[in-house]
């Protein structure tokens, strides 16, 4: 039961989530899924990033850390975990805990890809701090 | 022998239209937009109807930055830049003069304003940019892809022709070929009408908003904020016959000056005011007695009306020329109205089109020829006049192209 009420709690901020960065991005909602790539698909720059994190905070009334919430550091971290001789997987679930297992391994093996951030990460992030 | 500038193209928003058509039908169906605004019941306004920047910029990001005179602006420079047909690389080596307002549209970049209590959650990241008065230059040079020169000018009611005649120095000096220039404005929003509301400077107006707000009568008591945006391809004679462009008229020349007087009101006598319109002529080389037409700044605020037909009296003492005030149809777009009244005359000027002073009963001077009734006429030279608070003065003379 838990599981079902959080997948629906999931689902309301991704409509809201897809409100926002469609009228931010001035799109069609309709473009926008989970698996969307912020900036890979959608093109956002970093002044959008900006307003997309004052607005998710206007939104849902939590305290939006763009650091987290937009993966800012993730190649950062990735490289102290090389030069420190850490795990990378362990070392990113630690730095971004609102970030599921399976997630993590998928950004692992996308690096090459490009900007890895998804609307999934937002919405992931948002539900850990509601909790 | 020096450089001759022509204007090539433009692109005009106002509250008769966007068209040379609908623009010529409104003066002679005699149709205008004023009518009591929304907010504030008894201020006269006169708005843009329909004004929707999408329809003109499609899918663009960057315009939730633009306040309504910076979206007036952008829509004005994409239609003058389209009309142009200038090549991209034309494009990037143009320049870009914008005049452009404050924005006192404190209301909406402020939602809970009005309550007195600003929310900040609510602001945009980047906020600030509604209230830049280069945001406007900003996005045009994004969008049309414009990198050369550039000026943006906030000498409040005198900016866009100052942006005009700026660009045409440039080009006729040879520091460019091509530019865009031009202005857009409006103050048509809570912020904006309280400042002026509480300047004692806006029409007191009657039960009907057509037939009440008239420049130079003497029962004017303020003017009429309207809002709108135009915009110029200005260039260089060779380089707009060598690209086979089409010449609308050629800008001869320019004047400006500052009053030093005072904050708001003009200096009673305009003897800066006429250094300006005399430097205009002395620059195009035209005696007074050749000016046709005088578009003039005429707001309809005691003040200025006074100043202006004494000065147009001085000035033009051999033969009297036309005296129109386009705000009569318009009212006051602040920081656009001369770009924006300039555009007008060029069509009154294309169609030998002479539009009267709307509403005037009582012509607060008898010896300018105050324009009562439409009426045709050759019009070969054009001055146009903006007086601005702080004492800001500018005047410009076109000549009708003829090949």
């Amino acid at each position: 039961m838990e599981e079902v009420g959080m997948m629906q709690n999931n689902m309301e901020i991704l409509e809201k989530i897809k409100q926002i960065v469609a009228d931010i991005l001035d799109l069609e909602e309709e473009k926008i899924g989970m698996d969307t790539y912020l900036i890979r698909d959608l093109g956002a720059e970093s002044i959008d990033l900006l307003e997309l994190a004052v607005s998710l905070n206007a939104a849902f009334q939590t305290e939006i850390r763009d650091d987290d919430i937009f993966l800012r550091k993730l190649r950062f971290y990735l490289e102290e975990a090389k030069t420190t001789g850490r795990d990378h997987h362990a070392f990113l679930a630690k730095q971004y805990p609102f970030l599921e297992d399976s997630r993590i391994r998928e950004i692992l093996n996308d690096l090459n890809g490009g900007a890895v951030l998804r609307i999934s990460d937002l919405v992931c992030y948002i539900a850990h701090h509601q909790q | 022998m020096s450089r001759r500038v022509v204007v090539t193209a433009m692109g005009f928003i106002t509250s008769m239209g966007n068209t040379e058509e609908t623009v010529m039908e409104r003066f002679q169906e005699d149709r205008v937009n004023f009518q009591f605004d929304d907010a504030f019941r008894d201020v006269l306004v006169c708005p843009v109807p329909d004004f929707h920047l999408n329809q003109y910029t499609g899918r663009l990001k960057n315009r939730r930055y633009l306040n309504r005179g910076a979206g007036f602006c952008l829509a004005a420079a994409i239609l003058a830049a389209q009309n142009s047909m200038m090549t991209d690389v034309q494009r990037s080596q143009a320049g870009l003069f914008s005049g452009t307002g404050p924005n006192f549209d404190l209301g909406e970049a402020f939602p809970g304003f009005s309550q007195n209590e600003p929310e900040a959650s609510s602001l945009q990241a980047l906020w600030m940019l509604r209230f830049l008065p280069n945001t406007a230059s900003s996005i045009i040079a994004e969008v049309l892809g414009i990198h050369g020169e550039n000026a943006t000018i906030s000498t409040a009611c005198s900016a866009s022709l100052q942006a005009i005649g700026e660009a045409y120095r440039r080009i006729r000096d040879g520091y460019l070929d091509i530019a865009l220039a031009g202005g857009g404005d409006s103050r048509l929003n809570r912020g904006g009408i309280l400042a002026y509301r509480k300047a004692q400077a806006l029409h007191e107006g009657s039960s009907d908003p057509g037939t009440s707000y008239a420049s130079f009568d003497s029962r004017r008591n303020g003017f009429v904020p309207g809002e709108g945006g135009a915009f110029f391809v200005l260039e260089e004679l060779s380089c707009a016959k060598k690209r086979k462009a089409q010449i609308v008229t050629e800008v001869c020349g320019y004047g400006c000056s500052m009053d030093g007087f005072s904050m708001t009101a003009p200096e009673p006598d305009g003897i800066w005011a006429e250094k300006a319109v005399c430097h205009a002529m002395k620059e195009a080389g035209v005696e007074p007695a050749q000016i046709d037409l005088v578009t003039s700044h005429g707001t309809g605020t005691l003040l200025n009306d006074r100043m202006e037909a004494a000065l147009i009296r001085r000035v033009f003492s051999g033969k009297q020329p036309y005296v129109i005030s386009l705000k009569s149809w318009i009212g006051h777009l602040a920081a656009a109205c001369g770009a924006v009244e300039m555009a007008i005359t060029l069509l009154c000027m294309k169609n030998d089109f002479i539009p009267k002073i709307r509403n005037l009963k009582q012509p607060c001077d008898a010896d300018i020829h105050l324009v009562r009734e439409n009426g045709q006429a050759q019009l070969n030279l054009s001055m146009i006049q903006s007086f601005g608070f702080g004492g800001q003065n500018s005047a410009l003379v076109i000549r009708k192209w003829k090949d």
